[in-house]
């Protein structure tokens, strides 16, 4: 280490040292405006995903049916098809399958589930009671329960004739009542396990639904990948739920976008405005060390590799404390982890290090073009 | 004498208390926009949410009960049918009721459904009457124009729409229009299949819907009640409504109205939540059952939430960034000045003047700066407004008392620390240059 850099390294210790309060305000400056780059860029990734899931909400986006709508698939057909949905976009399959079932000599409509699956697809379903979880158990539609006078905890019989006219009937608990304002109101969702014993046919589906993440654009490309792979089956978009939800949530996105953008410059701002202020404080110091012989050089350069210092532990510490805020915010927000992007943390300490840097330039120039014996004489 | 060093000070230091005041106008106008944002995100959201469809299905009492009994007593004739049809039909005119109900400016757009079977060619088809473009004038005096347009934002349409102006003018489903060949411009004829009445139909607009609807035929009202022989009655009415996010009470009050207490029932009758709107609805229309669409309705309320607390925490946010930013600068500002307030106490001044002279100060830039930075708030929200929904945000009269607290609350609070240490200095210290 030569003479003079190691000299500049004691002067750099010594004035980081020595005014501790006004450095840590300058610290805390960049160190807050790391934080608010890194989760909100953090947040600006995360939050099309996160919304998307949102919008799941709204229930099924893909349906799968037999081609041209008539007849049934099985399950290994459905299985097949279903392997080309993106598993990580997937929110929930629903096979269903329709019987026409009858009750004291009444008819009605049977629709066969996956309770765990249609909790996932449609979770909407409004259930007054609780859901049902063993064999034997099923939910009434309201308007059903109200025309039947159906309470969670009744039992009633349901019957009916297979495909091949045997005919068969199952005693069934009810222990929910499902208003959902839709068709489901007038069915009698029971399991598809049950459906399948109940009748004595098993492997017959009328129709699946799968919700996805994904964007209308890719659920058109999936539509058009199972048209060409399985002939003998048919995946149709739901229009109104995923053109209705690009709308929507583009113009959510871009809020997000715009709000973090104009947040983000405001803060590189007033990190800027803070630097500058502590620059144009030390105007004695500069003037002192310039009395004594040093060079306008010499004196920026330490200015400078103090301003980089504090950009870089300030932009370290604002990605440790924009980690936690951002995956607070989102656990907040989404109730959901959020997932980290570690190769944020150098982009966060480069940028508030050149922002530290710029902000310092201009009153470290002001400062050094100052007699020494002006600025000494307190003027 | 006070006033005079105040403005002194003010003039001596222009070029800090210029930076003090532009960072307080940055953080206010930031501060204001978000607000502005907050306040008004939920009408923009509930908007766009829109899109989605009618959020509340009205249909006749009768509907759901009746329905199977229908088939008995509907073909008796005499009073029996009288009271079937009145039971399963709501009556045109009572519609224009669903715009006076306690929250009418809530309704959005609604328009009521009569599907009548008709024969073209060999295929019998549904022929679904709405209302498109109609104008309704309310007893209250006001004027409303309402229809299914807006309400199925999804469907693309192609050619002209469906007009009132023309009755006899349809819009068919792109399957059905495939299998009949039928484009915009081309007449076909429809017989009623129960009464064999024929019409000659012209086509308007092919849409399709991506749902059932592309194999049906959308027509004016009027139309569809001749060819149904109903005339003055429509099955359903669908309705959307912009609506409070769903929340316990009305939860509360979706299973049972009645067990509510009566403090309770008051806000939950004058608070949108989807449950009151189907209440009044069905108090202002007897015979009629209301039932919220809950697909459109929870996911409202979850997805409103979400971007509200998103928009909450970012201007939080915010707020913190700026506070913290100013009662940076006022503390810097104020410890470059320790000779001169060095000198006023070693002249005689006591620290109680001393800080009210700096607070007086800070405040009035502070004061300054927030106005411009207000102004400026302003402009952002607007734009923030236009460049996302393209409508402008309107920035609530309740932001104005928030900013100025939140001013005199940062330029206090950041002015604390470095009163505390004018307390502290000793005259005789700073003026020897210590």
């Amino acid at each position: 280490m030569s003479k003079n850099s190691f000299f500049l390294a004691r002067m750099l210790m010594w004035s980081l040292l020595r005014r501790r309060s006004r450095l840590l305000i300058a610290l805390l400056g960049v160190t807050i405006g790391a934080t608010v780059l890194f989760s909100l860029v953090t947040l600006c990734y995360d939050i099309p995903r996160q919304l998307s899931r949102e919008f799941r909400s709204y229930g099924a986006n893909l349906v799968f049916v037999k081609a041209g709508g008539v007849g049934r698939m099985s399950l290994a057909e459905l299985n097949q098809a279903a392997a080309l949905l993106p598993a990580e976009q997937l929110v929930g399959l629903t096979p269903l399958r329709y019987e026409s079932v009858r009750n004291h000599m009444l008819p009605y409509t049977a629709v066969g589930v996956d309770f765990e699956e249609a909790r996932k697809t449609s979770p909407y379903w409004r259930v007054e009671g609780v859901w049902p979880a063993r064999s034997g158990e099923m939910l009434a539609g309201s308007d059903v329960a109200e025309k039947i006078r159906l309470t969670p905890g009744q039992s009633l019989t349901l019957d009916g004739r297979n495909e091949a006219q045997e005919r068969y009937d199952k005693e069934f608990k009810v222990t929910g009542i499902v208003s959902t304002g839709g068709v489901e109101d007038g069915f009698m969702v029971i399991s598809l396990s049950d459906m399948e014993e109940m009748t004595g046919e098993a492997d017959r589906l009328d129709l699946a639904e799968a919700s996805l993440t994904s964007n209308s654009a890719a659920l058109s490309e999936i539509s058009a990948q199972v048209k060409a792979r399985f002939p003998g089956l048919e995946a149709r978009p739901v229009t109104r739920v995923a053109s209705s939800e690009e709308t929507v949530l583009s113009k959510l996105t871009a809020l997000v976008y715009l709000v973090s953008l104009v947040v983000l410059s405001l803060t590189m701002i007033c990190v800027a405005t803070t630097m500058m202020t502590v620059v144009l404080e030390r105007r004695r110091e500069i003037g002192l060390k310039k009395a004594l012989g040093a060079e306008n050089r010499r004196v920026a350069r330490e200015f400078l590799a103090e301003g980089l210092i504090l950009g870089v532990l300030g932009g370290f510490l604002g990605s440790v404390c924009g980690l936690f805020l951002a995956g607070a915010v989102s656990a907040s927000v989404f109730g959901r982890a959020l997932t980290p992007e570690p190769q944020l943390a150098p982009i966060t300490i480069a940028v508030s290090a050149v922002v530290t840097i710029v902000a310092c330039l201009a009153p470290v120039r002001r400062a050094v073009d100052v007699e020494p014996a002006l600025v000494l004489r307190g003027e | 004498m006070f006033w005079k060093m105040v403005a002194g000070a003010l003039r001596r230091q222009k070029g800090k208390h210029v930076m003090i005041a532009f960072t307080v106008g940055l953080g206010v106008s930031l501060a204001t926009a978000m607000l502005g944002v907050m306040f008004d995100i939920g009408d923009k959201v509930n908007q766009e949410l829109k899109a989605y469809g009618a959020n509340l299905n009205v249909i006749p009492r009768g509907a759901s009960l009746l329905g199977d009994k229908y088939q008995l007593a509907g073909d008796d004739g005499g009073e029996a049918a009288e009271e079937v049809l009145a039971a399963n039909y709501i009556r045109e005119d009572e519609l224009y009721k669903i715009k006076m109900i306690f929250w009418a400016y809530n309704i959005v757009d609604f328009s009521p459904y009569l599907t009548a079977r008709v024969k073209v060619g060999n295929e019998e088809i549904n022929l679904v009457g709405a209302w498109f473009n109609k104008h309704l004038s309310l007893p209250t005096g006001d004027e409303v124009d309402t229809g299914m347009a807006s309400m199925k934002s999804w469907w693309k349409i192609e050619g002209q729409p469906v007009d009132e102006a023309f009755p006899d003018g349809v819009m068919v489903g792109r399957n059905l229009a495939g299998k009949l060949k039928l484009a915009p411009g081309s007449t076909f004829e429809a017989a009623a299949a129960d009464s064999g009445l024929v019409k000659t139909l012209t086509v308007r607009s092919v849409f399709s819907s991506g749902g059932e609807e592309d194999d049906e035929i959308f027509a004016p009202l009027a139309l569809a009640q001749e060819l149904a022989g109903k005339p003055g009655l429509v099955q359903r009415v669908e309705v959307s409504a912009l609506t409070t996010p769903e929340n316990d009470l009305a939860r509360k009050a979706a299973q049972n109205p009645d067990h509510l207490s009566r403090q309770e029932w008051d806000t939950w009758y004058c608070t949108a939540y989807i449950s009151s709107i189907a209440y009044q609805i069905e108090e202002i229309m007897p015979g009629v059952r209301v039932k919220p669409v809950m697909r459109v309705a929870e996911s409202e309320g979850t997805i409103l939430h979400k971007t509200q607390l998103m928009i909450v925490l970012l201007t939080i946010l915010t707020l913190l960034c700026s506070a913290l930013a100013i009662s940076n600068l006022v503390t810097a500002n104020i410890m470059e000045r320790s000779v001169e307030i060095g000198l006023m106490k070693a002249l005689g001044a006591t620290n109680l003047s001393v800080s009210l002279l700096v607070l007086t100060e800070m405040l009035i830039v502070a004061f300054m700066g927030g106005v411009c930075g207000y102004l400026a708030g302003l402009g952002l929200a607007r734009f923030i407004g236009l460049a996302v929904f393209g409508t402008s945000v309107e920035v609530k009269t309740v932001v104005i008392p928030i900013t100025v607290l939140m001013i005199l609350a940062v330029t206090l609070l950041g002015s604390l620390p470095s009163l505390r240490s004018i307390l502290h200095l000793r005259p005789t210290e700073v003026l020897h240059g210590r």
